[in-house]
């Protein structure tokens, strides 16, 4: 259970499974403040790593609370999301356009820096 | 096979009694009824057959009507997609706790299995999505068909197992033995396929080949350091929301700059949950990861993981490509 917005999440997605498993399995209060610092610092970085790809597209995520990723666009609009695997079909909706890493144009932007 | 004593404490679901014997106590009914989620591509819906049955399965150990079970067989139909099958156990919010998905199994007829691997790209998804191939009626296929199919398979999912069942006899021992180290440059443990017989190179394979119904590319690839898991996940998601349902299979060992690799497995949108090994199972201490796509060429993944090569860590590096078949 989600403690901000109640949602009932009941399913990890697989990029986040190995962070959730450590974090879940701490069992000391030394070990478990640790685990969820890493979390937290691994989901920091995936927001980063990530908008490295999104910039092409005009838009970047954040972590937003440790539980969701804040997605934005350079108009002002957002999005959140739960995880990589509802970030990219919210990420085209808010583009209207396709988001394909097979795409050169992508290509192109990631070798010139985003 | 079921009365076998290495099979005591498995169930088995099947969705036709066929010629099974029907005194086994512990063989279930489950007719395929499947739930499209709401805005849900085919491969990510439930099999609320398979719920209900495993659940009760479940139900019925913690009673005590059963003996504690070690395997649960789901045996479907010849046309079942078994990305579903996968996605329903992994998403299930009380099944995923209590199962492991150990392998796929998919039976490819050897008089008839060129035919279906031909005109049905359902037969082409249950080769891609095994882990293990077992080739049935070997006892009356001549020995040219069946050693053309075992290429044929082997084009289209390198990774996999293949067995034998002549006369549809097969030890349970063998079909459930641990995996073997599948290495893209070896025969995968199989055998009976020596060098001359193995995939045909892609030269030689005529690209659009309209015998074919589906253009099934596999490509092994390697990197050349430590993959940065993060931001692979980044890429691997991203490919997979883009191109998912062509993504028939991915399977392999991520080098990720740790003791042990991770292993990756994924049917289409389907994701095993990636396993974080404790030390290599081999010498080998390289990333290996096998795509088999339908429609994507190996040149196109090859030059994405190059464009990402600063965002992931490392650049890839081919092992071997197989086009199309």
């Amino acid at each position: 259970m989600c403690i901000l917005c109640g949602e009932f999440v009941t399913r990890i997605h697989w990029t986040e499974k190995h962070a959730e498993d450590k974090a879940r399995a701490s069992v000391d209060a030394g070990a478990k403040d640790e685990s969820r610092r890493n979390r937290r610092r691994e989901r920091i970085r995936r927001a980063a790593i990530t908008s490295e790809v999104l910039r092409h597209y005009g838009l970047k995520i954040s972590d937003w609370s440790g539980t969701k990723y804040a997605l934005r666009d350079g108009k002002g609009r957002s999005e959140l999301v739960q995880d990589l695997g509802s970030l990219w079909p919210a990420a085209q909706k808010l583009t209207g356009r396709p988001l394909d890493p097979l795409d050169p144009a992508l290509h192109d932007a990631l070798a010139n820096g985003g | 096979m079921l009365s076998a004593p290495s099979m005591a404490n498995t169930a088995v679901l099947v969705n036709e009694f066929g010629e099974v014997g029907l005194d086994h106590h512990l063989l279930v009914r489950a007719d395929e009824k499947t739930v499209l989620l709401e805005h849900g591509c085919v491969c990510c819906t439930t099999r609320e057959d398979l719920v209900g049955a495993l659940l009760e399965l479940l139900d019925e150990e913690d009673k005590g009507r059963i003996p504690p079970l070690d395997r649960v067989v789901v045996e479907t139909t010849g046309l079942a997609d078994p990305a579903p099958i996968l996605f329903t156990v992994f998403s299930h919010p009380v099944l995923q706790h209590h199962y492991h998905v150990d392998r796929v199994i998919s039976t490819v007829d050897a008089v008839n299995g060129e035919l279906h691997l031909d005109r049905n790209p359902e037969s082409t998804k249950q080769a891609a999505a095994a882990d293990v191939v077992v080739l049935t009626k070997t006892d009356i296929a001549k020995i040219e068909a069946i050693h053309a199919l075992r290429a044929r398979l082997r084009s289209i999912n390198p990774s996999a197992r293949v067995i034998e069942a002549p006369l549809g006899e097969v030890e349970p021992e063998e079909l459930f033995s641990p995996a073997a180290n599948w290495s893209p440059t070896s025969s995968h443990g199989d055998p009976n396929l020596d060098a001359n017989e193995s995939a045909p190179a892609p030269e030689t394979l005529a690209a659009g080949d309209a015998r074919h119904v589906s253009h099934t590319h596999s490509t092994s690839l390697t990197f050349d350091g430590p993959v940065d898991w993060t931001a692979f996940g980044t890429w691997f998601s991203m490919l997979l929301h883009a191109r998912g349902e062509d993504v028939l299979r991915v399977k392999g060992l991520v080098d990720v700059g740790e003791a042990g690799p991770v292993l990756l497995n994924g049917v289409q949108h389907v994701v095993h949950p990636p396993e974080h090994l404790g030390e290599w199972p081999d010498e080998d201490r390289r990333s290996r990861i096998i795509f088999i796509t339908r429609g994507i060429r190996s040149e196109e993944l090859l030059a994405s993981l190059e464009a990402f090569r600063g965002i992931v860590g490392a650049g890839p590096r081919l092992l071997e490509a197989n086009a199309p078949v």
